[in-house]
């Protein structure tokens, strides 16, 4: 069987705030990442203490490295590991720094189809290995799904319909000269493509800033009126974040919190009590909140206990967006009486005592998609945005294509590479798909 | 009657798949017989008089690098030459010629009656002879049984084809032929996949009838390209010019008047057409907002007077289309001699051959051309020599071949039909190459002509030609890059005439070559870069092989990458329902394609990464499996 001619890199260690972090690298390429991020690749299969370094040649953390060469390794292949720091953040930027080097983020389960494939695991193993797989990759489709949800998800369609958009002239120029629909001799190209550039380049702004990528799950807390939210944020919070009375309506204001479960950041926001009502000021702040709703990852919708569901709450669920998940939160078990407890939807504690809290959280971790060893939301965000970055390169080469050298095939050629990478967040575009798309666009034939 | 002789490949039709297919089955050693309902219409051009075009001119090269003779015909016969895309890169480029369907006809009738090992006979093939699950010959519709140990079916839209004009309907294979009825039922007796598809062809109008001065004019390009290796513009017959006609408002009022009696609006075709290649009425009722469409008046030859209104393809009733003719400009006085036609005809889903365009279910049976569901003569010719060449190696016991999809255009085609098959007439476009850039019509000898050598499709004149070249590219190209140019060696004068900004410092003629606005003419004006190669051919290669060296060296990468799954074979016998891990949907599809590599299951719509890797895994396991028990 031959060899895979590409380098895989990966965090090897659950997901969270845990004292150690490794991260995984396989390939060919991996004495050359060894010398770009410790200044030089390790003695084989010796511990060192090293300093990872950044492209600058900055320190991003400092731990153990590991050097195993092929065939003497885990997948048979050169791998090395970098054991640093734990914290998502912090494996994160080691994770890039390798993907920088050229390593590409390794699909579910393939350390260990690598391993199997080489004869360096056991027949036994394959059934194992195909469930990791699979259910890894279903792991990953779910958390890719998360990522593409809200702006980030409209942002992606936008600049897919764009790059559609522009291929499709681009290549009816080059298929069909005779239509004469040229690209070369108008600017339409080139004002799509900087358009285009426009739109990648703000998204890492974006980014840089710490809004896409560091952001965290959106959680939104609603309920009716005193159904005890901010009493919830608290709790979540550990501090006084929104006031407390017993007079329904206090809070008239969208709310953010940023909490910490297991060092990654989730925003809470605790909505206004969603209503009818008359006072202009309250009025505002029911308006935020659906707002912030329909940028949510998740929703906590909260009920009284003391009551149960009531038709109100059917209301505020049934203006919920339905691609919103929902868990039901039942307050107040202080008072009912009730054991607090977990199943798929629901929750039942008390905000006020602090029973049942724990549970939500370890239910809001699993949300966030921390499960050991699997990848979460904040892996798929990072592959996207690697795939982004590589998008807006192809587009930058493409642009020096046209106007230095109006080559059209060779813009044309980079239009695919930026759909290729593009490809890999929003599926295969085929080039009968391209065809479909000229043919109802132009008029073509003779 | 039995036939007394055997011969080791039947091909059957004398299209452009069936020449090309014979021709290439007879090249490589093996007795062949081309059987056609009428030896007078081999080489015949049923649709419009061109060959070439963008991907069209691509496939014409690669068949000419493989012995093929399509692109020598096109030379003898071409009366009008274009160089496509000339601006827009090599890659793109492509060659396309108006051919006079006598000479055409001529040229290839005379390279099939001069091929040593193949024999023609004039008889319809209405049924296959079998040896259990193998072909084993055909029959005739007079009972003659010829026997075979390979039979190349290449029948064109003749399989249970229906004519439509307006609302009439008739059998026919093309206008004037009989249709293959009795084939057609035989081998949808087999579990093939049948489906329907259509394709139409304009009116033709008597040149005299033509106001051509009215008309806006084409003349052809120069330079004058040439399709082969070995031609030449000796072989050029007369150049002729063409010219371009528009409808207009009147024109598509006519046509919408006329809808409600088109039988491809009134439902009674069903096949389907291809998007690329729309009737008149499909384009008017579809973009209404386009007030005027091109038409391309090519001329049918030197000797004819018709001549091939490309653009209004229609099957629309007579009346209508003697109508609408008319509203033209240039046409007004116009005289119809052939009603333009929609036919509809068999196809059988290509998803069920393997890439030497052998069928899966009936071992030795090969198909080639529009029986597989494409449209167009190169695209016909193409799969006629693959199919030909395999036939041939089959029968001799050699290893079969077929071009990788970074190879040829010919392996993008067979590839895509094998694991997408197709929905309308599949066509060739250069978008559909992945590889664009390095399959171009300039170096299809150098990517194909070795391989043809080796399986005995390229004579020792074309191979001399080839070798001829190929060294003369090699030397430039190590001259270049081994020659250093100081500036102080160039005149002030030449310094000037130089391109793009001055050199400063000492370059290697290679990397001057490489700036953007470099030609290879431009640098070799200065004395010192010299002696330049003398053949255009060489030079352009040399300069494309130059300028592209970045991009070429990336798409090679990209191809290694993928090389492991292209090599990885998924053996016949895997059962999918033992692969574990792979989804219900995943699994329904294997099992439907049943693709030969891991690289083809890739290709496969909805066939993910995760499940290429359970592939792997369970190759492993059986593999690991069959070493223990052989241990």
């Amino acid at each position: 069987m031959n060899a895979p001619a590409d380098t895989i890199a990966a965090v090897a260690t659950p997901r969270g705030r845990g004292g150690v972090g490794i991260v995984r690298v396989s390939g060919p390429l991996v004495e050359s990442i060894a010398k770009a991020m410790l200044g030089t690749c390790p003695a084989p299969r010796y511990a060192s203490y090293q300093r990872f370094l950044d492209a600058a040649g900055e320190p991003l953390d400092e731990g153990i490295a590991l050097f195993f060469p092929g065939p003497h390794s885990f997948t048979g292949e050169d791998v090395l590991e970098l054991q640093g720091h734990g914290g998502p953040v912090l494996m994160d930027m080691l994770l890039s720094r390798c993907l920088e080097l050229g390593a590409r983020p390794a699909h579910p389960g393939e350390f260990s189809e690598r391993a199997f494939l080489n004869d360096k695991l056991d027949l036994t193993q394959a059934e194992a290995i195909a469930d990791l797989i699979d259910s890894g990759s279903e792991q990953a489709a779910r958390s890719a799904l998360r990522s593409l949800q809200g702006d980030f998800s409209r942002v992606i369609d936008s600049i897919l319909d764009d790059l559609v958009g522009l291929r499709m002239y681009v290549e009816a120029a080059l298929d069909f000269p005779e239509e004469e629909i040229d690209f070369l001799a108008d600017g339409e190209s080139l004002s799509r493509l900087d358009a285009l550039l426009d739109q990648l380049q703000e998204v890492f702004r974006k980014a840089a800033q710490g809004t896409l990528l560091r952001e965290g799950l959106h959680l939104v807390i609603a309920g009716q009126p005193n159904a005890g939210k901010s009493s919830l944020l608290n709790q979540l919070a550990g501090r006084e974040a929104a006031i407390v009375t017993d007079i329904a309506g206090t809070t008239r204001d969208v709310l953010k919190e940023q909490i910490q479960l297991d060092g990654m950041p989730v925003h809470v926001i605790d909505t206004a009590g969603l209503r009818n009502s008359e006072d202009p000021v309250e009025r505002e702040g029911i308006r935020r909140a659906w707002a912030e709703i329909e940028r949510a990852d998740l929703v906590l919708l909260l009920i009284d206990d003391e009551t149960g569901f009531v038709a109100a709450d059917q209301q505020i669920l049934d203006q919920l967006p339905a691609r919103l998940p929902v868990i039901r939160v039942y307050n107040k078990i202080d008072r009912t009486g009730h054991e607090p407890g977990v199943t798929d939807d629901t929750v039942y504690l008390s905000a006020k005592s602090g029973i049942g809290i724990d549970a939500l959280r370890a239910k809001l971790e699993a949300a966030v998609g921390y499960e050991a060893g699997t990848e979460g939301l904040f892996t798929a965000r990072r592959r996207h945005l690697r795939a982004l970055e590589e998008t807006l390169q192809a587009l930058q080469r493409a642009r020096r294509q046209l106007v230095d050298y109006q080559a059209g095939e060779l813009m044309a050629e980079e239009l695919r590479q930026a759909q290729a990478q593009l490809g890999q967040i929003t599926g295969r575009f085929t080039s009968d798909d391209l065809l479909g798309e000229i043919f109802s666009s132009f008029c073509i034939g003779k | 009657m039995k036939y007394p002789e055997s011969f080791d490949v039947i091909v059957v039709g004398g299209g452009h798949a069936g020449v090309e297919a014979a021709l290439a089955s007879a090249r490589s050693g093996a007795s062949t017989l081309l059987l056609t309902h009428n030896i007078e219409t081999i080489g015949q051009m049923s649709c419009n008089p061109a060959i070439g075009g963008i991907g069209k001119g691509h496939l014409v090269k690669e068949i000419d690098a493989l012995g093929g003779v399509m692109a020598r015909a096109a030379d003898r016969a071409g009366i009008h030459f274009r160089m496509l895309n000339r601006r827009k890169g090599p890659a793109v480029r492509a060659t396309r010629a108006q051919a006079d369907r006598v000479l055409y006809k001529a040229a290839i009738r005379g390279f099939v009656e001069n091929e040593p090992n193949l024999k023609l006979f004039q008889q319809a093939v209405d049924d296959l002879l079998m040896d259990g699950d193998r072909v084993a010959g055909v029959r005739t519709q007079m009972g003659l049984e010829f026997a075979a140990n390979a039979v190349v079916l290449t029948v064109g839209t003749f399989l249970d084809g229906l004519i439509h004009i307006g609302e009439s309907q008739h059998r026919g294979g093309r206008a004037g032929d009989p249709p293959a009825i009795a084939l057609a039922q035989r081998l949808r007796e087999m579990p093939f996949r049948v489906s329907r598809l259509k394709t139409g062809t304009p009116p033709r109008i008597d040149a005299r009838s033509i106001d051509f001065s009215m008309l806006e004019t084409q003349p052809g390009d120069e330079p004058r390209p040439v399709f082969s290796l070995r031609g030449s513009h000796d072989d050029h017959p007369r150049q002729m010019v063409c010219h371009i006609t528009h409808t207009n408002v009147q024109t598509h009022e006519l046509i919408m008047e006329g809808l409600d009696r088109s039988p491809m609006y009134s439902g009674v075709i069903e096949g389907v057409g291809p998007r690329y290649c729309p009737s008149i009425e499909d384009k008017i009722v579809r973009f209404a907002g386009k007030e005027s469409h091109q038409i391309f008046i090519e001329p049918e030859g030197l000797t004819s007077n018709e001549v091939y209104p490309n653009g209004i393809s229609t099957s629309l009733p007579f009346d209508v289309q003697y109508a609408f003719v008319r509203s033209i400009k240039g046409f007004e006085n116009a005289f119809i001699t052939r009603p333009g036609y929609a036919i509809e005809y068999d196809f059988f889903d290509p998803r069920d051959l393997r890439n030497t365009l052998e069928t899966r279910f009936v071992p030795g049976l090969f198909f080639a051309g529009q029986i597989n569901g494409t449209t167009g003569y190169e695209e016909a010719a193409a799969q006629g020599l693959l199919a030909g060449i395999n036939a041939a190696l089959q029968v001799q016991g050699k290893e079969s071949w077929s071009p990788a999809r970074d190879e040829a255009y010919i392996g993008v085609m067979v590839d895509d039909l094998i694991t997408q098959g197709t929905l309308e007439p599949y066509r060739m476009f250069t978008s559909r190459a992945e590889h664009r850039l390095l399959l171009r019509e300039d170096n299809a000898d150098l990517r194909l002509t070795e391989t043809g050598r080796r399986l005995g499709l390229v004579g020792d004149e074309q191979w001399a030609l080839f070798n001829a070249k190929r060294e003369a590219v090699e030397q430039e190209l190590s001259r270049l890059h081994d020659t250093w140019l100081h500036p102080a060696r160039l005149s002030d004068a030449e310094l000037a005439a130089l391109p793009g900004a001055e050199p400063t410092r000492e370059y290697r003629l290679e990397e001057l070559l490489r700036r953007p606005d470099m030609t290879y003419d431009a640098l070799m004006s200065v004395a010192a870069a010299g002696p330049p190669v003398t053949d255009p051919v060489v030079a352009e290669q040399v300069e494309i092989q130059v300028k592209y060296s970045g991009y070429i060296a990336r798409q090679r990468e990209e191809i290694a990458k993928l090389q492991g799954q292209e090599k990885t074979a998924l053996p016949d016998t895997i059962d999918y329902a033992d692969v574990v891990g792979l989804s219900h949907e995943v699994r329904q599809k294997l099992t439907e394609h049943r693709p030969e590599t891991i690289g083809q299951a890739s290709r496969i719509p909805g066939v993910t990464p995760a499940a290429l890797s359970l592939l792997m895994v369970h190759l492993k396991k059986i593999a690991s499996r069959k070493q223990k028990k052989s241990a």
